[in-house]
């Protein structure tokens, strides 16, 4: 006998009629608590934790010194991905939009970084330097904004033209820019741009955004995030290095990214704004879940797929009520 | 950290791909356990109460 699909509705609407008994959350809590943290500390000691090196601009100087140096060549002539990218470090683009929305723009400069003197000139200043770099710095400081400019565009705009081949740049009105790239590129070697960066703060440094910044213009930080596998494109948000599982609960966050348009930075707008597309998709989609219980329709899915009724199988056949019509 | 366990773990992970679909089988054992803890929360059935019993 089966029974009306009503039937079972107002079944499920009604009060508990099963059997009850006192239950201790707060035990129930405090064994869930033990249990995950003896669990924890038990894989950490067995497998410790990602123990990756860390990437410093040493690295980057002695690994790919051509790279670093066309890099602060690019921060001189504003350029570089920081330089241009717009809110919170500077003003040189709007950013990213939805439609009528830009959030980025609206925010505002919060977090201002100026390239040319952060990134390059005050850590060359912090340093005892040569004749040479010495001279060049003094130049430069002494020169009008206009001539800076000129000059490092144009040295510039001969590096990208070789593609980045230094030994091919052909001579010309550089003014001390080339010397300046060489200096800071023979400070990252020696180790000291690590320091001086990480000094442009208070006494505890703890923000690192002007190293992450100058990392991305360049192709170190690039090239190790595709090597660990960590590329948005890849699905790296959900990755760890090494065999440690990630973040797979970003996994629909994730999503977005490997499949058009969002996946294609040419495909306006939707591609070349992709990660404002996709936050307000993700908005979209938490706001939904907080409100499943007053969608309609969504909230009466667990009508229609009745789990319930197979966690508390004994409850509903011991009232009549079997899952499956006989 | 040392260990082989951890020597083991600090290693290049091995990638399933199959179209733009890409995932490392640690993240995917990780997913497997917990759709099996689900799967065992609905379908084991609760303990009975030992009046049941009698």
């Amino acid at each position: 006998m089966s029974i009306s699909k009503e039937a079972k509705h107002d079944f499920d609407a009604a009060p508990w009629a099963g059997k009850t008994k006192r239950y201790d959350i707060v035990k129930e809590g405090s064994i869930a608590v033990a249990f995950v943290a003896i669990l924890a500390i038990v894989l950490s000691l067995l497998m410790g934790s990602p123990d990756e090196t860390p990437l410093t601009f040493k690295g980057w100087a002695v690994s790919n010194a051509d790279n670093f140096y066309a890099t602060a060549v690019q921060e001189l002539a504003g350029t570089s991905g920081t330089a241009t990218y717009g809110g919170p470090y500077n003003k040189a683009s709007d950013g990213l939009n939805v439609g009528p929305f830009w959030l980025q723009k609206w925010a505002g400069v919060t977090h201002p970084i100026d390239t040319v003197n952060e990134f390059v000139i005050a850590p060359l200043s912090t340093q005892v330097m040569s004749t040479e770099i010495a001279s060049a710095l003094a130049t430069w400081k002494a020169a009008s904004d206009s001539q800076k400019q000129a000059w490092a565009t144009a040295y510039d705009d001969a590096i990208t033209k070789v593609e980045g081949k230094l030994s091919a740049v052909p001579a010309g009105a550089y003014g001390p820019v080339p010397a300046l790239a060489k200096g800071l590129t023979d400070m990252a070697k020696g180790g000291a741009l690590d320091a001086a960066l990480l000094s442009q703060g208070g006494f505890f440094q703890t923000d690192n955004t002007k190293q992450i910044l100058f990392f991305g213009d360049g192709s170190y930080l690039d090239d190790a995030g595709t090597t660990a596998n960590l590329q948005g494109g890849t699905w790296g948000m959900m990755n760890e290095t090494g065999r440690y599982p990630g973040q797979a609960w970003l996994w629909l966050y994730s999503f977005w990214y490997q499949i058009p348009p969002f996946n294609n930075e040419e495909s306006k707008p939707i591609g070349a704004n992709a990660d404002a597309y996709i936050m307000y998709i993700m908005g979209a989609l938490s706001l939904g879940l907080i409100l499943i219980p007053i969608i309609p329709g969504v909230k009466s899915l667990p009508m229609r797929i009745p789990i319930h009724r197979g966690i508390w199988r004994q409850y509903y056949q011991a009232n009549g009520i079997n899952r499956r019509k006989k | 950290m040392t260990g082989w366990i951890s020597d083991f773990m600090n290693h290049p992970a091995t990638y399933l791909k199959s179209g733009w679909l890409q995932i490392s089988v640690s993240n995917l054992i990780v997913i497997v356990l917990m759709l099996t803890v689900f799967a065992l929360a609905v379908f084991v059935p609760f303990p009975k109460d030992k009046e049941d019993r009698k």
